[in-house]
């Protein structure tokens, strides 16, 4: 296993810009996601470590060499694709043993180190089979399977859970995140799913339009994202973002819906470092909802209830933004009953609505 | 359920009638290859050969006499230029398709559609320019002009089926056996390859029967009767000596006993080759 650095790297098709001087290491040992939504590079990103595409700028490195000019064979890495990318005229065991005779290795040691491989993926039984004869699910494993035979320097997986029904998705990123321990892989994962990302990633990147937004750990993105895209991007439901005016000399935000929240003092010290109005950011969990008005609590109007369960989301209308918050699953509210918000301000974000980015301490 | 019944019928024997009128020519071609010279010629004529007899099939076939030796000739150039075009069509055709299918370069769609230009105009039309290029290159009355021709007329198509096949193999294939050690190249021999085997067949049986059947190129080009080409020498062959009918059949049968062969193993790969290309799965 080995670390990876990515240097500045930049992608050009033509004129247009896929991946923009994008500057981040991966750990030894670690697992990192890759996420953003579709065209935001981050497959060109991950190409681009497989030596499937070439750099426009930048340097690529794995573990002390760098890459940049190094043939996919050479480079040392496994990759996992979205379509498995199985060969279909081999069985599965020619489809394993193919990385390995690839390499030249010994003809008992292929047999050896597939048998492993497909022990530790309970797909011993699939060995002889064609891959059209198999399931979504054994496909995947089997993809994997020819990744590890060979114990590269890095595992590349390109939304490899994507073509899976959800069930069977669930069952298998447990699979890989239990993977990733026990190997003490180093890998890159692509996804469009921050949900993905968020359960599995030691640490996820977050791109968009070719720039990484934010690299962090999941807890840290989650909690404290970077800029809008990033709050907008990560957490399901997205997070809330309403606009509003600085007022009072900070001490206080003025809703374009007439409403006044007065804030806390280190709220009020990062509403003043705006340039012009802000962006209110909370996430469902953060917004309190009550019967009755009070000081800082916003008007609203119960727009349509979710009950999933274990948890209710509540859509709310203050004038004609919505809001979605979350109630236990015993609160029964209707649509159009009048509510009333109020917000954690320990939990509350701010951004500043000219560059979009979050307003620190 | 009635009318089912007959439109049912009606189309059975439709067909039945277009294989009659498909398959007569054949089956006299054979009783008459069949029959002696003598009751080739009778009136009213003779349905069941009376006296069936392969010495036709004998004499073409036997290198021991002056009439099968120029015949086993033209077999043999028949297939050394059908052959040569087949090969030398598949080692451009399979390149240039993969070309056209997996890399961008300027002109690409300019190229593909010229490709199909020479498939706008009957092929007679390049006849006289075709043989004014040979002549400058000095290769009138050689086989290596048939073989050049041929291949021009067969090479549109089959670039355009093996595109298709190779347009219906995901990348990532390619992509996954060079990230398993492969180069580029063994990623399209080892991966790629054995995929669109089918194609190639396909597209390699076509130019054969197209070359093995033309004739006024050959007729054309050629003059030395050492060189000609079946379709050719047959019609010469015949009409030198007196008019040999049982003979002539025996020899087309012959001739057309190769494409029978190729067309049963094509029939298969040929509808696949048009379907992949056509309908993504």
């Amino acid at each position: 296993m080995a670390q990876v650095r990515l240097g500045n790297i930049v992608k050009h098709y033509g004129d247009s810009i896929a991946v923009d001087d994008v500057s981040l290491t991966v750990e030894d040992g670690e697992f990192v996601a890759l996420v953003g939504p579709s065209g935001c590079g981050k497959t060109t990103t991950l190409n681009l470590v497989a030596g499937l595409l070439e750099l426009t700028g930048g340097t690529i490195h794995i573990g002390d060499r760098q890459v940049n000019e190094l043939d996919p064979k050479d480079r040392d890495i496994a990759m996992v694709f979205q379509n498995y990318a199985l060969y279909p005229n081999k069985t599965v065991y020619a489809n394993l043993a193919f990385p390995l005779q690839m390499r030249k290795t010994a003809k008992a040691d292929i047999d050896r180190k597939v048998r492993a491989a497909a022990a530790s993926l309970d797909i011993t039984h699939l060995l002889q089979r064609r891959p059209r004869e198999l399931s979504g699910g054994q496909q995947q494993r089997v993809a994997l399977g020819r990744a590890l035979v060979r114990d590269p320097k890095v595992f590349l997986m390109d939304e490899p859970l994507s073509n899976l029904d959800a069930k069977l998705r669930v069952q298998m990123r447990a699979e890989l995140k239990r993977f990733h321990q026990d190997l003490k892989a180093t890998i890159i994962y692509v996804t469009h799913d921050q949900l993905e990302a968020v359960t599995m990633a030691d640490r996820m990147a977050v791109m968009n339009h070719g720039v990484l937004q934010q690299y962090d750990t999941p807890e840290v993105v989650f909690n404290a994202p970077l800029n809008l895209f990033v709050a907008g991007f990560v957490g399901s439901p997205a997070m809330n973002l309403f606009p509003a005016e600085v007022a009072d000399g900070g001490a206080s935000l003025l809703g374009p819906e007439g409403w006044r929240l007065t804030l806390s003092e280190r709220n009020a010290a990062r509403a003043r470092r705006a340039t012009g109005g802000v962006i209110l950011g909370a996430r469902h969990s953060m917004i309190g909802l009550h019967g009755e008005p009070a000081t800082d609590r916003i008007p609203g109007r119960v727009y349509t209830v979710e009950p999933t369960g274990d948890i209710t989301f509540v859509h709310v209308r203050i004038a004609a933004a919505n809001v979605i918050a979350s109630v236990g699953p015993d609160i029964r509210l209707r649509a159009d009953d009048a509510v009333w918000l109020s917000f954690d301000q320990n939990k509350l974000h701010l951004f500043d609505v000219a560059s979009g980015q979050a307003l620190r301490d | 359920m009635k009318e089912h019944g007959f439109w049912r019928l009606g189309g059975k024997l439709y067909l039945a009638a277009l294989v009659v009128f498909t398959m007569l020519p054949m089956v006299w071609m054979v009783i008459t290859s069949l029959k002696t010279q003598f009751a080739a010629l009778q009136y009213p004529p003779e349905w069941i050969p009376r006296n069936p007899t392969l010495d036709q099939y004998w004499l073409l076939l036997s290198p021991a006499n002056a009439v099968g030796r120029e015949f086993l000739r033209y077999l043999f150039n028949s297939v050394w230029v059908s052959a040569a075009s087949t090969v030398l069509g598949v080692a451009v055709a399979v390149p240039a398709a993969y070309a056209f299918s997996r890399f961008r370069f300027p002109g690409r769609n300019l190229l593909f559609y010229s490709v199909l230009l020479r498939n706008m105009f009957p092929a007679v039309v390049f006849l006289m320019p075709l043989f004014i290029m040979m002549r400058w290159l000095g290769l009138v009355n050689t086989q290596a002009s048939l073989i050049l021709t041929y291949l021009t007329f067969g090479l549109p198509l089959s670039i355009w089926l093996l595109k298709g096949f190779y347009d219906n193999i995901p990348v990532q294939l390619e992509q996954a056996a060079r990230i398993d050690g492969a180069s580029r190249f063994q990623a399209f021999l080892l991966i790629v390859m054995p995929l669109s085997a089918p194609g190639i067949t396909a597209t390699a049986i076509y130019s054969f029967i197209m070359a093995w059947n033309e004739y006024v190129y050959a007729l054309t080009f050629l003059n030395d009767k050492d060189r000609l080409t079946l379709p050719v020498g047959l019609q010469r062959f015949f009409t030198e000596y007196a008019t040999n009918w049982p003979g002539l059949m025996a020899a087309s049968f012959i001739m057309s006993v190769p494409v029978v062969a190729l067309f049963l193993v094509l029939q298969k790969y040929f509808v696949r080759a048009l379907t992949d290309g056509a309908v993504k799965s």
